[in-house]
């Protein structure tokens, strides 16, 4: 019985010597073979995963690993060097021109209501209204007497940054009731509540409407919020989908970069319902 | 008198109610929860989802590469987790005294780690182990930031069942002639052993559901993980990612999430079971 009890002991030490082992040797191959690190929004990260997979189609021996965290990751962990291409979904901002930015797909924001709202139309004013506190009932704007529940985005998202320089308003101005992360959930949030104002990738919403999810998109300035208006530069409120570099690329890195922008990949990025940079007009 | 035995009789009936309702209502949130999950995931379950790797952001495709990263997540986490853990609960309910100041110091510093929540637990990770330690996003920094997590867990189910362990076995052992490891080994432990199955499963069913945690450190890359230090997506992150960025990706959110519960049920059978019977026979031998 002391004896089975040796053993199992010893047998345990031989894994965990045996895992080391592995994990020891196999770091000198990952080195070897080329790897490429991308961190960042996660609006693009899904779109960046299928470009990865393909890219490491076509080149065998490299890896590029994909990780999220919001563009305020891409920008940190391209400058400190944690990763070799930042994800950022959205213009550099002045204190950024340190950074090289590629962009390789174009997206549309656009505000959503539940598809029962009867309000058809909101002027940029009554949007700033709704979002500050100023409109609190849907019967000011010509809907049903109702309360507004007013879906922000969190803090460091880019689709926040890009709306309060639409509405011309600071984050601490907006009487927001709900708070959401990505642009899914901001979907499901609207499509539970029929008195919620949101706003999210038109792209998304696009596709849920299409699928029978409960929402509708606003019109913006009179534009009708639809991919085909961010292709053709009329709709007022788009951002660019950006790779960001510490410096200008170079090897893996830039091979990347131009297969992202090429037209080999249109596919994949309208597959993920933006707008691919060489399509687009303006 | 009638009427004080009628008033008796109906409060008794009243509590019953309340307390029939109460479980009913715990019955129904699980049965809920689970047919939700059926009716959206059910039909896109099949052996090629669990093998297949994900295509299209997960919209098309399997999870196969995200079951492998899950197991090796939890595996690294375990095996860190357990010798460390069991090992402490040992010392403090048998080789301290309950009211010694060093045992009072591990037991609060325990409280507190529990308590953490566990973004703090995905920072001080990806801090420590992807960049202090360079580990990068991997499955090793990953796994041993669960185990942080897990420790707490571990250690105070562990210390609570030794503890339960009546005084008298002790003795008896001690009268008998038997060493202390002896004791420990051959009676203490198995006689603790259904609540160290149970913190087993308290802290794989921890493990296997975190996210936050795992997002900085294990990673976000849904390829088959060639070692330990590539980056791999677990199933809890790939169902977060599904529901909430992916549009369309409703349907393959269920069918992972039916699969998730689906695997911790198995387990939660296996690791009773195991327990039952390494208790029965360590003691009876």
């Amino acid at each position: 019985m002391r004896g089975m009890k040796i053993k199992s002991a010893v047998h345990y030490v031989i894994f965990i010597a045996a895992l080391f082992v592995v994990a020891g040797w196999s770091r000198p191959g990952n080195a070897a073979s080329q790897k490429l690190v991308l961190t960042g929004a996660s609006t693009i990260a899904p779109l960046a995963g299928e470009l990865a997979r393909r890219f490491e189609s076509l080149h065998p021996g490299v890896r590029v690993d994909v990780q999220t965290g919001g563009s305020a990751r891409g920008v940190y962990d391209s400058r400190k060097g944690t990763a070799d291409i930042g994800m950022v979904s959205r213009s550099l901002k002045p204190e950024e021109q340190d950074l090289q930015a590629h962009t390789i797909a174009w997206d549309g924001i656009g505000i959503i209501l539940h598809a029962s709202n009867p309000v058809a139309s909101l002027s940029r004013q009554q949007i700033i209204d709704l979002y500050s506190g100023k409109i609190i009932n849907w019967n000011a704007v010509g809907g049903r007497d109702a309360r507004v529940t007013v879906v922000n985005k969190a803090e460091g998202r880019s689709t926040l940054e890009l709306f309060l320089t639409y509405a011309k308003l600071k984050n601490s101005d907006i009487k927001s009731h709900v708070v959401i992360g990505d642009n899914s959930q901001g979907i499901k949030t609207v499509a539970g509540n029929p008195n919620a104002i949101g706003y999210v990738s038109i792209g998304a919403a696009e596709y849920e409407a299409g699928h029978g999810v409960p929402i509708k998109l606003m019109p913006l300035d009179g534009v009708a919020a639809t991919v085909a208006n961010v292709r053709n530069g009329t709709f007022p409120l788009s951002r660019p989908l950006n790779l960001v570099t510490r410096t200008l690329p170079e090897g893996l890195a830039l091979e990347f970069i131009e297969f992202a922008r090429s037209g080999q990949v249109h596919d994949l990025v309208e597959a993920q319902y933006f707008v691919p940079v060489s399509v687009l007009l303006h | 008198m009638a009427t004080l035995k009628s008033i008796h009789a109906c409060r008794d009936r009243f509590a019953q109610f309340a307390i029939y309702t109460a479980a009913f209502m715990v019955c129904a949130a699980f049965v809920w929860i689970l047919s939700d999950l059926v009716l959206g995931g059910a039909a896109h379950l099949s052996w090629d989802f669990l093998v297949d790797s994900p295509r299209d952001a997960g919209r098309a495709g399997g999870i196969g590469p995200i079951l492998v990263s899950t197991g090796l997540v939890l595996m690294v986490a375990l095996m860190a987790a357990l010798p460390l853990g069991w090992t402490t609960a040992v010392l403090l309910a048998e080789y301290i005294s309950a009211d010694s100041s060093f045992g009072y110091a591990v037991r609060y510093s325990l409280h507190v780690l529990a308590c953490v929540p566990s973004i703090v637990f995905g920072l001080f990770g990806n801090a420590f182990f992807s960049i202090y330690l360079d580990m990068g996003f991997s499955i090793l920094s990953g796994g041993l930031t669960l185990a942080c997590m897990l420790l707490p867990i571990l250690i105070s189910t562990a210390d609570a069942g030794l503890r339960a362990v009546p005084d008298t076995y002790r003795l008896s052992a001690a009268a008998l002639g038997m060493s202390r490891t002896t004791t420990l080994f051959r009676l203490l432990l198995p006689a603790a052993s259904p609540s160290l199955a149970a913190g087993l499963l308290l802290g794989t069913g921890r493990a296997v559901a975190e996210t936050a945690a795992l997002l900085f450190t294990s990673g976000y890359v849904d390829r088959m993980p060639g070692s330990l230090l590539d980056s791999g997506r677990t199933l809890s992150i790939h169902i977060f990612d599904l529901s909430m960025n992916i549009p369309g990706g409703d349907a393959r959110a269920h069918a992972s999430a039916l699969v998730l519960i689906t695997a911790l049920l198995l387990l939660n059978v296996a690791a009773m079971r195991l327990a039952a019977g390494w208790q029965r026979r360590r003691i009876t031998e």
